[in-house]
């Protein structure tokens, strides 16, 4: 096996990470999802320490507050009882959950220690069982997942970690600054290991991969696989973004400064083997050779480490006492610890039944289930709930005045139930990226945003182009770009920053003082300032050759010219430009005088070459969409939410985004579906699209037929606010712009209604006014709950939840079954995108809430922007991972409820079946990382799909 | 001379812990009490016995503080770094003049009191005083942190704590020359560094999740309450000293 193939065998172990700018929900264990959830959970938690569920004291709060239902405890714990032929037990397990365990850490009392009787069995019997036995396995137990710096470090009191894990996190920090900093490290294009090589002097030819073999072959390491994982998770948060980089080809930055794994391992390895070469323990063979002389120490030194060492065994190190005495009573006090802990528990249980070592089997079984008992009974009380809910009857005939399409995001469940409250409107839910995923050009702007799930790779560019004249926002824009540009050079240089707060520092006090004492004024105030943004529309059609071709040359051509006037000072007439672009494309023979200079500047600064006017025909040629593809985008979207007939006379869009000030997570609350960006250029582009003449034939022609007086209008969503903004109503005549405008004022109260609703939720807000400061408050660490709370997915038609007050808890995606094909291909493409990112949301929600710590980002305080890719504490640290705890906890304690996400699907079991079997999300749907519930009103019966089986929960009437 | 002598032993100016340590019926946590016990007899005696602070006993005290601030670097047992403490400000105790030695004293005693008290509170808790393994107090045991808090930003001589106006008012109160350079010097820094050192190990950092944190308990706050009080009073005559 080589070194490519064991790195690659063990990459997937830490989470991915996208750059914050375009934050993704993830799940950090997806590498774990080939394993069945609870398995998985019991792997990761070896793997990374840390809690994968929370502590029984939070289950034990929900449990009082009528959350988890006494029955669902009961059957959880009774199946896990008879498992172990111990059912007859069930309610001293249930006094054991609700008033041991709680306890459990505190019976392990000194006090008590020097006054009980340990009982002599249980003391053997937890003494054979011990670890501590074997002290090769204890020292292998004690040092797995350390680094040999790590244990020279436990071993010597030395401080070779900090030193190491600093130079390390200031080399890639700013070799993968993304214009952070005014001075770049430069020959970045070499790829990180050679720039690494430059920095470091390392002057001999060797690749990345030969020299991770000249370092593992001086350090002596026997597991190579075992060893390159100990150094990935050392900083996991910088390890998963070079391993996203190394896998998105696409991704620019990584196409001009290439880096991968093997060159952050060579990185690592190189300064390992650097601190540690003068050192008595300078490799794995002579650490044996010192832990076979001074094992005892070794031992105690390595517990000391990990504060595993109680007091008076740490008085006895400071003593200089013998070490093989120091261990052998530290080996005596822990198995009297723990022969305390299971009597105290078992007296407190009232299980005298029992023999004591009984117990201690008992109590072990049942903290070791604990957490997921606990989980799954949180669970399926919700789930019993929902079913109810969700399978009572409800009507509702009237015909609309309009119908919504928004987001599934859990975020649009108050406004669209608001909406429908309001009068005769209806609303639907869909992915955000309403299924028609588009690399985005936004006006004015460079680079191309991906509006598509992170799992999808758009397949056709639209450009968006002004309508009107916009020489007034150019001349404004221009100026803030220049003001802006300054500033930053200014702040961003390391020398001039001390000049520039003295010289114009107390300008900024003015902002500062205004964003602090009156955010909203001084909101108007800038906002005025800025470039008001054209009338646009979208390329939505394709360019014909013709038209790439000469798009292509005017692109080239245009260059050129610059090129030539700004750094040659020269100018060529239009013909004699074109003779040039055809030397340099064609390789035509030159017939003008040109120096050798410009051309090879021009073909390797610029790329106008032959390769480049490929490249950038098959780049135009994605441009916009063939007519076939129009109307399979329009006819999916529709079918996937079931409106395909009874068209009301507005059928609104709905895109969404957040807004809040000085917040680096401020993607995180955009359309998940949408790669963490404003979900309204697909809005706009799916609105374009179904407003066209053509586009409606050819649905006729599918069974879609949508009146003439039907119109579709865009619309943005800010879920800080609630606020609804409308696009293109242009398109209106006099008659529906009246019609239109009271519908407006149904969604202006809506909106209201809405945000008064959840501003009693919100800390700090005490009406909805409130919501509106929050969102320009620049000390706001919460400008909205985002998606916190989450917990489940329904698919299926709205009525069905329509009278549901769900407290933006669900991801409400609307589905009719009764159109679905045979493979239920309209299911699958819901789980496919939808599901995997509303699983992703969720986990990465579960896991940043039962351990901010290990699976968070820790609290936003400390945070400081690093290299424009994310977030880490202080001067250096790991890059942050997942959710702030601010997103996730309300003063310490958990506000978001972490549960799996429970999956209700409207549709027949067969339906389900087959979308689960043809889609992507079917490892982790049938390892239980989500909770599928289907609700069959055909059948009459409801499923829960639990231990690779769907069982009857409910029957219906 | 006799009484500069009897003054150097009882004001803690010899390490005699280490042959209390070694005693082996006398365990650790009675050597602060009898220590304690000895400076306030010294401060009887010094109050009694009309004397001036010696230039040869300072210097010996001197150098024994110089050991005692390595041993309590050396440990991290509250109930033996509250004598090593202790022994550590005795050339300050010694050089300072009476009234000023006794005030300083005072608050000197008083602060490592609900030291030792609290290192009490470890003992039964988490089995010895050694804080090695109990980390992060503040994040986990509120009470406890606060409390070791205080006692530790006294004992580092931060105002308006009475250590560090006491301190102040010692040393303007005081005859200058090079020996008192030194010794205020040394002492005004090895009393932060010794305090600063055991508040970055247990008060604050990471909870250790091998240890199960009980905070203090009620009475225990009461007790703790009785001596910040008493602090908070030292504070007060302390700025009335100094002002004056």
């Amino acid at each position: 096996m080589s070194l490519f193939e064991k790195l690659n065998a063990i990459k997937d172990t830490v989470p991915h990470y996208w750059p914050i700018g375009a934050f993704i929900h993830h799940n950090p264990l997806k590498g774990f999802e080939h394993l069945n959830f609870k398995e998985a959970l019991d792997k990761a938690q070896d793997t990374f320490g840390g809690k994968v569920y929370m502590d029984s004291d939070y289950y034990i709060g929900l449990l009082n507050e009528d959350k988890i239902s006494a029955e669902s405890l009961e059957k959880n714990l009774l199946k896990v009882l008879k498992e172990a032929h111990l059912e007859k037990y069930i309610e001293q397990a249930k006094t054991f959950l609700l008033e041991v365990s709680p306890l459990w850490g505190s019976y392990r009392n000194y006090e008590a220690l020097k006054t009980s009787k340990i009982d002599e069995t249980l003391h053997n019997y937890l003494q054979t069982n011990s670890l501590h036995q074997d002290k090769e396995a204890w020292i292998g137990a004690l040092t797995k997942h350390m680094t040999l710096y790590e244990i020279h470090d436990a071993l010597f009191e030395t401080s070779k970690k900090e030193l190491i894990e600093k130079d390390v996190i200031e080399f890639i920090a700013r070799f993968l600054d993304q214009q952070q900093t005014t001075l770049s490290m430069t020959d970045r294009d070499l790829g990180m290991f050679e720039t690494f090589k430059l920095y470091e002097n390392i002057d001999y030819i060797i690749d990345a991969e030969e020299f991770v073999q000249e370092a593992l072959d001086t350090l002596k390491v026997q597991d190579v696989q075992t060893y390159f994982l100990t150094h990935l998770l050392k900083l996991h948060g910088w390890a998963g973004y070079i391993k996203y980089r190394s896998e998105a080809k696409e991704y620019y930055a990584q196409q001009v400064h290439p880096s991968t794994l093997m060159d952050y391992i060579a990185i690592r390895l190189h300064f390992e083997v650097k601190y540690l070469q003068k050192k008595e323990v300078r490799d794995f063979e002579k650490l044996q050779d010192y832990i076979k002389n001074n094992t005892s120490y070794v031992i105690l030194k390595l517990l000391q480490e990990k504060g595993k060492l109680t007091g008076t065994h740490n008085d006895a190190m400071e003593e200089h006492t013998a070490h093989d005495e120091i261990v052998a009573d530290y080996i005596k006090d822990e198995i009297n610890l723990d022969s305390l802990q299971v009597q105290l528990a078992q007296q407190a249980t009232n299980l005298q039944t029992m023999t004591p070592v009984e117990f201690a089997d008992f109590a072990n079984l049942l903290k070791k289930e604990e957490g997921y008992i606990w989980l799954k009974s949180l669970e399926d009380s919700y789930i019993n709930i929902h079913t109810d809910a969700f399978t009572s009857t409800h009507h509702y005939d009237e015909k609309p005045l309009s119908s919504t399409v928004f987001c599934l995001d859990v975020r649009s469940e108050v406004i669209r139930r608001k909406i429908e409250q309001t009068g005769p409107h209806t609303t639907y839910g869909a992915g955000g990226f309403l299924g028609i995923p588009i690399s985005f050009v936004e006006f004015d702007k460079p680079h191309a945003l991906s509006l598509a799930p992170a799992v999808i790779k758009p397949n056709n560019i639209v450009f968006e182009i002004p309508t009107e004249a916009h020489e007034a926002y150019n001349i404004k824009k221009d100026v803030k770009k220049t003001t802006k540009k300054v500033l930053g050079d200014l702040k961003n240089n390391p020398y001039t920053p001390y000049i520039m707060v003295e010289a114009i520092g107390w300008l900024f006090g003015f902002k500062l003082f205004g964003k602090t004492f009156f955010p909203q004024k001084t909101h108007r105030v800038f906002s005025k300032s800025k470039p008001l943004k054209p009338k646009t529309t979208y390329t939505l059609d394709k360019l014909s050759p013709e038209e790439i071709e000469k798009y292509v040359k005017r692109l080239h051509t245009n260059i050129i010219n610059e090129v030539l006037a700004t750094q040659f000072d020269t100018g060529l007439s239009s013909a004699d430009i074109m003779l040039l672009w055809e030397h340099l494309v064609y390789d035509k023979p030159l017939k003008i005088r040109i120096s050798s200079d410009i051309i090879d500047n021009l073909k390797q600064a610029y790329h106008i070459t032959s390769e480049d006017y490929e490249i950038q025909k098959i780049n135009l040629a994605k441009v916009g969409f063939t007519p076939d593809e129009q109307i399979a985008y329009v006819e999916n979207i529709l079918k996937m939410i079931g409106l395909v007939k009874s068209f009301p006379q507005f059928v609104i869009i709905a895109g969404h985004g957040s807004c809040s000030d000085n917040n680096p997570f401020e993607s995180a609350l955009d359309c998940g579906a949408c790669g963490g960006s404003i979900s309204l250029p697909n809005a706009r582009a799916l609105s374009m699209l179904a407003n066209r003449e053509e586009i409606r034939q050819g649905l006729t022609q599918k069974g879609i037929i949508i009146p003439k007086e039907t119109r579709f209008l865009p619309a943005l969503h800010i879920t800080t606010t609630d606020e609804m903004t409308f696009y293109d109503t242009d398109i209106l005549d006099m008659n529906e712009l009246q019609i239109f405008s009271r519908i407006q004022e149904d969604f202006n109260k809506a909106s209201r209604t809405s945000r008064e609703e959840r501003a009693k939720v919100l800390p700090n807000a005490n009406d909805e006014k409130d919501l509106f400061t929050k969102t320009m408050d620049w000390s706001e660490p919460r400008p909205e709950w985002g998606l916190a709370g989450n917990m489940g997915v329904f698919a299926g038609p709205r009525d069905s939840c329509r009278h549901m007050t769900l407290n933006n808890r669900l991801f409400l995606h609307s589905y009719d079954a009764t159109i679905d094909n045979e493979n239920a291909d309209i299911l699958t493409r819901i789980f496919d995108g939808p599901l995997v990112v509303g699983q992703w949301i969720n986990l990465e929600h579960y896991f940043s809430t039962v351990d901010n710590k290990v699976y968070g980002a820790g609290s936003k305080v400390y945070h400081n922007v690093v290299s424009k890719i994310g977030v880490y504490n202080g001067n250096y640290s790991d890059l942050k991972i997942g959710l702030p705890s601010q997103s996730v906890l309300e003063e310490g304690r958990a506000y978001h409820e972490p549960v799996r996400l429970l999956t209700y699907m409207e549709a027949p079991l067969e339906t389900v079946a087959k979308a689960v079997e043809n889609s992507v999300a079917k490892q982790f749907i049938l390892n239980e990382w989500i909770r599928p519930v289907v609700i069959d009103k055909v059948a009459k019966k409801v499923y829960s799909y639990e231990e690779g089986e769907f069982i009857v929960i409910k029957e219906l009437d | 001379m006799l009484i500069d002598f009897i003054l150097l032993f009882l004001l803690a100016g010899v390490p005699y812990y280490l042959l209390l340590e070694k005693i082996p019926f006398i365990q650790k946590d009675k050597i602060f009490p009898i220590a304690a016990l000895l400076v306030i007899t010294g401060m009887f005696v010094s109050c009694i016995f009309e004397h001036k602070s010696s230039m040869p006993f300072i210097v010996i005290a001197f150098f024994a503080s110089l050991f005692s601030l390595y041993k309590a670097n050396e440990t991290n047992n509250l109930h033996k770094l509250t004598y090593y403490i202790l022994f550590f400000n005795a050339p300050l105790l010694i050089m300072l003049n009476t009234k000023e030695s006794i005030l300083y004293g005072a608050s000197l005693i008083i602060a490592l009191l609900g030291v030792y008290l609290m290192g009490r509170y470890y003992v039964k808790n988490y089995g010895s005083a050694n804080y090695q393994s109990v980390t992060g107090m503040t994040l986990v045991s509120p009470y406890a942190g606060l409390i070791l808090t205080v006692y530790f930003t006294a004992l580092a001589l931060y105002p308006p704590f009475p250590n560090a106006l006491l301190f102040l008012n010692g040393i303007l109160k005081s005859e200058i020359n090079t020996l008192w350079y030194i010794v205020v010097v040394v002492i005004f820094f090895g009393n932060f560094l010794i305090a600063v050192r055991v508040m970055a190990k247990t008060v604050f950092g990471k909870p250790n999740d091998n240890v199960h944190y009980i905070d203090i308990s009620p009475t225990e706050r009461v007790l703790h309450l009785l001596i910040v009080s008493v602090l908070l009073l030292l504070s007060i005559i302390g700025l009335q000293e100094v002002i004056s």
